[in-house]
């Protein structure tokens, strides 16, 4: 009878803030953008599109392996730094890590409209942690320019 | 998978995230989202959202210090049955008591009927029920993760148990 007792799923926003707890330094920044779901995933779900000019400063990002819902990018960022970024990707959550890179975005529907969260920055090698220089800055940053897009 | 090969993962999963793979915490996530919803929602019930989110933040901030990685689950149902015991004790001091919002009873569904039952319990004796019934815990370790004594959660359950009869029944 166990499947008859109530249970709960946690949307992909409530997720990222769960995970964003186990990492020192990290923020979430969230908020809810007047555009429905499916409009908001179709730019930040499209990794060489969308993603890179809302999420990061990447100039380019290119998805260079894809199984299942695992992904592997190769990313190069304004200043010339090349980042290999690892992860997973499913609608309305996409979480890599490069080795000094996180990047984490999710989105829930919200009524007409979707919440959307981002977190993310400079990891610190070797630790479930992140150089807590800019983080809610860039997070604010990634909200406008999504706004800017939709 | 076979349970042999799932602690294994879980193990090297548990490793890896300590170590500050933020991959691995985001699979562990993925294996204890589910989990820790399954305990929290018959405690919490309305605010099981939130009492889930809570129990997952608490078990990502305290990964750390889990020393026996092989008893991940364990450890965060601990965590969980004390964050959904908050959570709903937070909300019924938020909220008034409002007995006309109660199910009407004889709902055909029988998982209706379930909630109904626990709609009527505290969120203690909810939490031994499902301790007992959902997770299959004697009494003496379900009165070790609630930190009380055996023969309260002997007679929490007696009264959890009558409950669920009496309505059951009706």
């Amino acid at each position: 009878m166990n499947e008859l007792w109530p249970t709960t799923d946690l949307d992909p926003v409530r997720r990222l803030h769960a995970l964003a707890a186990g990492i020192r330094g990290a923020h979430v920044t969230e908020a809810h953008v007047d555009a429905p779901f499916e409009r908001v995933w179709s730019l930040l779900g499209d990794l060489e599109g969308g993603f890179g000019q809302v999420v990061t400063d990447m100039e380019r990002l290119r998805v260079v392996r894809r199984q299942g819902e695992r992904v592997e990018a190769l990313a190069r960022s304004r200043y010339g730094m090349r980042a290999r970024l690892r992860g997973v990707q499913r609608p309305g959550w996409c979480w890599l890590q490069s080795r000094f890179l996180l990047l984490g975005v999710a989105a829930a529907p919200d009524g007409d409209g979707t919440r959307v969260a981002f977190t993310g920055g400079v990891r610190v090698p070797g630790r479930a942690a992140l150089v807590p220089l800019g983080v809610r800055v860039e997070g604010r940053r990634s909200l406008e320019r999504l706004t800017a897009l939709l | 998978m076979p349970d042999e090969r799932r602690d294994d993962r879980t193990v090297r999963l548990v490793r890896a995230a300590q170590r500050g793979d933020t991959l691995a915490m985001a699979e562990l996530l993925d294996l204890l989202a589910p989990y820790v919803g399954r305990v929290c929602a018959p405690i919490a019930l309305d605010q099981a959202a939130d009492a889930a989110q809570d129990a997952l933040v608490a078990v990502f901030k305290s990964l750390r210090t889990l020393k026996d990685p092989a008893a991940l689950h364990g450890w965060a149902r601990a965590i969980a049955v004390r964050e959904a015991v908050r959570t709903a004790h937070r909300a019924a001091r938020a909220l008034p008591a409002d007995l006309n919002a109660l199910p009407a009873r004889g709902d055909p569904q029988l998982s209706a009927d379930i909630r109904d039952v626990l709609d009527r319990l505290s969120p203690e004796h909810r939490a031994v029920l499902m301790l007992r019934d959902v997770e299959g815990l004697d009494e003496r370790t379900a009165a070790s993760l609630l930190g009380v004594r055996t023969g309260t959660v002997k007679s929490r359950l007696h009264r959890a148990r009558d409950t669920f009869r009496k309505a059951w029944t009706s």
